[in-house]
């Protein structure tokens, strides 16, 4: 009988893709004990002693939010500033702030938001990426979304654009009225800014940085 | 070859993330060597079979 | 061993296995459907604007879309169950009562997403309309219902293949089926933390598609090379192993080419790049077995005479259903393992992230995986339950051949494309913004590759109305040999 050899003998795969399968699987819980902690929500605490975060805690909101470029880390970064005024507060105590993010992370899933825009790039690819949407320039004070709605506030733009998305076209693709009440268009606009202060390791390259070269502005 | 770590949070993964692929091919390496145990192990169950 | 496919009449779980079938093609022509009504928006944003928005359509797109894969997938168990164990189904009336619950739910679940559409920013949205999260949509009551219908289908196979004859096959099955139904429950939660809340949505997605199910085709591969072309088991099973340790190997972390940029540490920048290059290689060897049991049983049958082959005159014995599980088996490399690993290292994926370039890899790898082996598997149902021999093509059958999977590669090609425009344009010109979207949106690549999307999703259409046309009238063509 001539000598089987090991590569053609189905015990040894199948111990070896059980093996395989087995450590893969533990690392994989292993991976996810040490980032459930890293992703973790901060806290009010955290921010008021500069610990940087992954993800910030909700009070987040009361401070001003730039996208800025780390040389020790080769890409932008989040960098929470000073205070800033939200809705006309910066003030909101962690419950409140919880409360708006809530509410509005509860709206940006019951809005279906993620079935045409992507949100830290994940969804679909129909409207724009909302991940920094509360950094582009185009809802700042200079910005054509905020003049177009006519409010003084980027977050007062943001929250009337949501109310009423297709009286503010900005494309012949429209945004659907989808009853938004002012109450939810302001916590969708807490999740945006909160969004904004995640650390995505530098997801979007350049995002609001580039101003001329293109069509020759 | 070894780089100062970048990530936010010091923790075993990032400090073995210490330069070129260091990190994966660790991983790589743990995953596949077993692997020449259990040939061992049937290459001599096949010979006392035969 | 070869021919107890043709048992189909008289078995209670290859019978459910036709019901799973028959309602998965159903839902196959809603996702083509509605795929078609998202496409046209893209061309003319008008079209149904604020009555079936694109939010809706796509969402029902891709619910439709993974719902009729798992129709088709627990129907390919009950169908093959039988044929590998040696013996029925147990538990099988429970098998079918299970059935019209899933297909209620589902029915339920389409026509409230079709009606109401969206809901006030409360919980109550999330458990009775939608969870606003793609691909896993589905409210939070029928996410129950399904983890019931799953555990029903689980026990099914479990307690069959501990009674009956427990091969290769049946094991990985088994091992397999229970993870993908246990890994959904990891989807059935809700969190204020966005980067908590995608990172165990991925465990989902990425673990079903990436892993569960790759090894479920190559199950369902390997049965269909025994029964279509009489390939050697013992040879078959060993493949099967290896693409197994491959897939598992590469995919579980793999896992980490969707933690580059959602919050989650550095690290994973190198455990999904490297992992996830290698998932390609399953893929190929997957395609390289394939072509090589179909030149060694052609071999053997050109060698020994009609006589000595296990399938008397004939090598393939199911010519549409083994077409598909060529197609299945390039395609899968394609689409899945060319496709994916385009973007796949981080360098790359931080500009193509969120682009069309990820629609063409999910249109080409869903297709080229799963819905290319599941419709073979299909075909496989025919011949049985027809009692034919030997199954030949038909002109609808070659018809929607060429159709669906031309349609799908134009489909892909033209998404390619406009993600070009987008990464270029949108990501490395403009920044990524609002503005810099809309700008790489007007292009002219990106707007000529949407019209071409819609001509080649019109295509596939048209071949899903031919296979439609052969699934109902084949069975009874004279043409094949019974």
């Amino acid at each position: 009988m001539a000598k089987k050899s090991v590569w053609s003998d189905n015990r040894f795969w199948q111990r070896s893709a059980a093996w395989v399968t087995g450590f893969a699987s533990i690392l994989l819980i292993w991976l996810t004990f040490d980032t459930s902690v890293q992703i973790a929500m901060g806290t009010d605490a955290d921010l008021q002693n500069g610990v940087t975060k992954r993800v910030p805690g909700p009070t987040v909101i009361n401070y001003k939010i730039t996208y800025e470029m780390s040389t020790a880390r080769g890409h932008e970064v989040p960098v929470i500033g000073e205070k800033e005024l939200f809705f006309g507060r910066d003030d909101y105590s962690e419950e409140e702030a919880g409360a708006l993010l809530h509410l509005g992370k509860l709206g940006s899933q019951t809005k279906n938001c993620m079935n045409c825009h992507t949100l830290l790039g994940n969804g679909a690819y129909y409207a724009p990426d909302l991940t920094k949407a509360w950094l582009d320039p185009a809802w700042g004070p200079e910005g054509s979304m905020q003049a177009m709605t006519g409010k003084e506030t980027k977050e007062e733009a943001m929250a009337e654009f949501l109310q009423h998305p297709s009286t503010y076209p900005t494309h012949a693709r429209m945004m659907p009225n989808l009853g938004i009440t002012a109450e939810e268009a302001k916590g969708l606009v807490a999740f945006l800014k909160h969004m904004s202060s995640i650390d995505t390791n530098g997801f979007p390259r350049n995002f609001g940085k580039i101003k001329g070269a293109v069509h020759g502005k | 070859m070894f780089e100062a770590m970048t990530d936010v949070v010091p923790s075993f993964f990032a400090w073995l993330n210490q330069g070129p692929l260091t990190l994966t091919i660790f991983l790589h390496t743990i995953i596949i060597l077993p692997m020449f145990w259990i040939y061992k192990q049937e290459k001599a169950r096949l010979e006392s079979e035969s | 061993m070869a021919s107890n496919h043709l048992t189909g009449i008289g078995s209670e779980s290859k019978q459910l296995a036709t019901w799973y079938f028959t309602f998965a093609i159903i839902l196959f022509g809603a996702q083509l459907l509605f795929g078609l009504v998202a496409a046209i928006q893209y061309v003319m944003p008008g079209f149904l604007f604020e009555l079936l928005d694109f939010s809706v359509a796509r969402m029902i797109h891709i619910n439709a879309l993974v719902v009729w894969m798992v129709f088709a997938m627990f129907g390919s168990v009950y169908w093959l169950l039988p044929d590998e164990t040696g013996i029925e189904t147990v538990g099988i009336k429970i098998g079918k009562l299970l059935y019209w619950v899933f297909v209620a739910a589902i029915v339920v679940v389409v026509l409230v997403y079709l009606i109401v559409q969206v809901g006030p920013a409360d919980e109550m949205s999330i458990w009775f309309i939608h969870e606003g999260r793609e691909y896993i949509e589905a409210p939070r009551w029928a996410d129950w219902g399904i983890v019931v219908v799953a555990l029903g289908f689980v026990a099914n196979l479990f307690m069959t293949g501990i009674k009956g004859k427990q091969t290769g096959i049946v094991t990985v099955l088994m091992a397999d089926m229970l993870a993908f139904a246990g890994l959904y429950l990891a989807g059935m939660f809700f969190t204020d933390n966005i980067s908590v809340d995608q990172y165990w949505w991925w465990w989902v997605i990425h673990l079903w598609v990436e892993a569960t199910w790759e090894v479920f085709v190559g199950a369902l591969a390997a049965y269909a090379l025994i029964t279509i072309i009489g390939a050697k088991r013992q040879v078959v099973e060993m493949w099967l192993w290896i693409e197994v340790a491959m897939l598992f190997g590469s995919g579980i972390l793999g896992m980490g080419h969707h933690y580059f940029w959602i919050g989650t540490p550095e690290y994973w920048w190198e455990i999904g790049a490297l992992f996830s290059a290698l998932e390609p290689l399953p893929l190929v060897a997957m395609f390289i077995h394939v072509l090589y049991d179909w030149g060694k049983e052609t071999g053997l049958q050109m060698a020994e005479g009609a006589e000595g082959h296990a399938i008397a005159g004939h090598t393939i014995t199911n010519k549409p259903a083994f077409t598909w599980i060529v197609l299945n088996a390039f395609g899968n490399f394609l689409g899945a393992g060319i496709w994916g690993f385009f973007h796949t290292l981080p360098q790359v994926n931080l500009y193509t992230h969120g682009t069309q370039f990820t629609s063409a890899h999910g249109h080409l790898a869903f297709f080229g995986a799963y819905a290319t082996i599941l419709i073979g598997m299909m075909y496989l149902a025919i011949q049985g339950t027809n009692g034919i021999k030997v199954l030949k093509h038909t002109k609808s059958s070659i018809a929607g051949i060429w159709m669906i999977a031309g349609g799908v590669m134009g489909m892909g090609i033209a998404l390619t494309i406009a993600g070009y425009v987008q990464v270029l344009v949108s990501r490395a010109q403009m920044g990524a913004t609002w503005a810099g979207y809309f700008d790489g949106q007007s292009g002219m690549w990106f707007s000529q590759a949407m019209d071409w999307r819609l001509i080649m999703g019109v295509v596939t259409f048209l071949g899903f109305a031919f296979l439609i046309k052969d699934f109902l009238s084949t069975g009874k063509n004279p043409v094949h040999e019974r």
